[in-house]
């Protein structure tokens, strides 16, 4: 039997579109307020939403893709694509064997994850001495 | 691995990052409904919590919620909880059998007394003083009365630790209770789910690291973070059910575009669980995104709750859907009625009464 017997159509995901994307966009607009006002910025998690698929299409359509692309590989890759609107992001985590574990829409100036911590900072300017240190 | 250094050093050892850890705090810190800062303050106190002993004891249970557990997430980042915990015992996964394996429990046990956390799967058997479930000759209940009470706090891992689950389906012939029907007096947390949620239990051992105490319980011993809302409050399909918009067979128009499952028994909205956002099988989906209504396998007795497929606004107790099922049997024709006479005459046999629910289960 071919594949195309089998009597079930596909539905195209436009057709599930719930109406909370576009509350969603309310949500990230008062965000990024606040990052102005305060610097102080906030995180959506997209999983815990009622969210479809077609939501989730159309959110990203609409925030579009900005300047700024990051790359981490820690336990996975992570990407935090920066959208259209500067300060908004779009972070998505994966884990080692590549499946994605959460997504989110972060508002910061740059990703909280991407700083370099004060102690690996430390941790790196001493394996730079060592190497300074061996050189000599 | 040294026990005496602080986790984040030994993660260094094995290559694990800060940012891995930071990442792996910040998705459970989401999943347990913590606000996004909390990753952060959960790490940094991840890192130095001290090491507990866990003793995990399997009664009557079929080694699901085991396989759900070391199944989750690419090990090495679920594993980071495995790392602050000392496991101590664990018939499933430690080297150790017979003789052995039990000399390690009671030193456990003995070394570590008020100190351990008791992590149980599987209901308790009653029935003919315990003698349904043994290991190494002593019963479940016997070995759980002996161990439950010197543990600083149990956590019942499945349906059938925290309710009887399965095995206390009617008619029970094992006598099966949950773990809270005979400990009393010790803090007792739920995780129920047929299995649990992998990330579920990895994040209550979180929390009573990060914190030294237990999460939040609701009425039934549930953590909140996880348990607080229904499957039907975080589903995707929520908004078709507000717009009055329903799949009436599994293959109609409203299947096919993934309107709510309510009307063919989905369970969504007496079921608090944390399937919805959490998901199955590293994220990817679960029951109601494959189109299937969820089946309530994390509430009490929903074995015998009545039918999978019966939609919620039926009535569910058996006695009134005698009506029902002489209509149904009406409708379907021949085939049913034979197989509705076949039950009748194994139930009459068995001297029980066959319902509709019994048969759509």
């Amino acid at each position: 039997m071919a594949l195309d017997d089998i009597p079930i159509k596909a539905e195209h995901a436009a057709g599930g579109l719930t109406g909370n994307a576009q509350a969603l966009l309310g949500e990230i607009a008062a965000l990024l307020q606040r990052l102005l006002a305060t610097g102080q910025g906030g995180a959506i998690d997209l999983a815990s939403l009622p969210f479809s698929p077609a939501d989730r299409e159309w959110l990203a359509q609409r925030l579009g893709r900005g300047e700024v692309e990051i790359r981490l590989m820690a336990g996975g890759l992570s990407t935090f694509n920066e959208t259209a609107c500067p300060g908004v992001w779009w972070v998505s985590h994966h884990n080692e064997a590549g499946v994605r574990v959460s997504e989110l829409i972060e508002v910061a100036r740059i990703p909280e994850l991407a700083l370099a911590h004060p102690d690996d900072v430390k941790m790196g300017l001493e394996r730079l001495n060592n190497l300074l240190n061996d050189l000599n | 691995m040294n026990r005496n250094g602080n986790l984040l050093e030994n993660l260094a050892w094995q290559g694990i990052s800060r940012r891995s850890f930071l990442k792996y705090c910040a998705t459970l810190a989401s999943l347990m409904a913590l606000p996004p800062t909390a990753g952060r303050a959960m790490a940094e106190a991840l890192a130095r919590a001290p090491r507990p002993s866990v003793i995990w004891l399997p009664f009557q249970e079929c080694t699901g919620c085991t396989e759900s557990i070391t199944r989750s997430h690419s090990p090495s980042i679920e594993g980071l909880i495995f790392d602050a915990i000392s496991l101590d015992y664990q018939e499933t996964l430690m080297a150790a059998a017979g003789h052995q394996a039990e000399e390690v429990l009671h030193k456990t046990v003995a070394e570590n007394e008020g100190r351990f956390v008791l992590i149980i799967d599987g209901s308790v058997a009653t029935g003919l003083d315990g003698a349904y479930s043994c290991i190494a000759g002593r019963s479940n209940l016997d070995l759980l009365r002996e161990v439950g009470p010197k543990a600083a706090a149990i956590v019942a891992v499945g349906s059938c630790a925290a309710y009887g689950g399965i095995p206390k389906a009617h008619p029970n012939p094992t006598g099966a209770v949950a773990v809270s029907d005979i400990i009393k007096d010790k803090p007792i947390v739920n995780i129920p789910g047929c299995p649990p949620i992998p990330v579920v239990m990895t994040g209550v051992l979180a929390h009573y690291l990060t914190f030294g105490s237990l999460p939040e319980l609701d009425r039934l011993g549930r953590p909140r973070a996880f348990y607080g809302e229904t499957i039907h409050d975080r589903c995707y399909r929520r908004p078709f059910y507000d717009q009055g918009k329903f799949a009436k067979t599994f293959d109609d128009e409203g299947a096919r575009q993934g309107w709510c499952l309510f009307e063919l028994g989905c369970k969504g909205p007496v079921t608090y669980n944390a399937c919805a956002h959490v998901k199955w099988n590293d994220g990817s989906s679960f029951p109601i995104q494959s189109g299937h209504g969820c089946i309530g396998c994390s509430e009490p007795d929903f074995w015998d709750a009545g039918g999978f497929y019966k939609a919620l606004s039926m009535p569910a107790d058996p006695l009134k859907l005698v009506a029902g099922a002489a209509v149904a049997g009406a409708a379907v024709g021949v085939a049913v009625s034979i197989a509705n006479r076949a039950r009748k005459g194994a139930a009459k046999a068995a001297h029980e009464t066959a319902t509709l629910a019994d048969l759509e289960k």
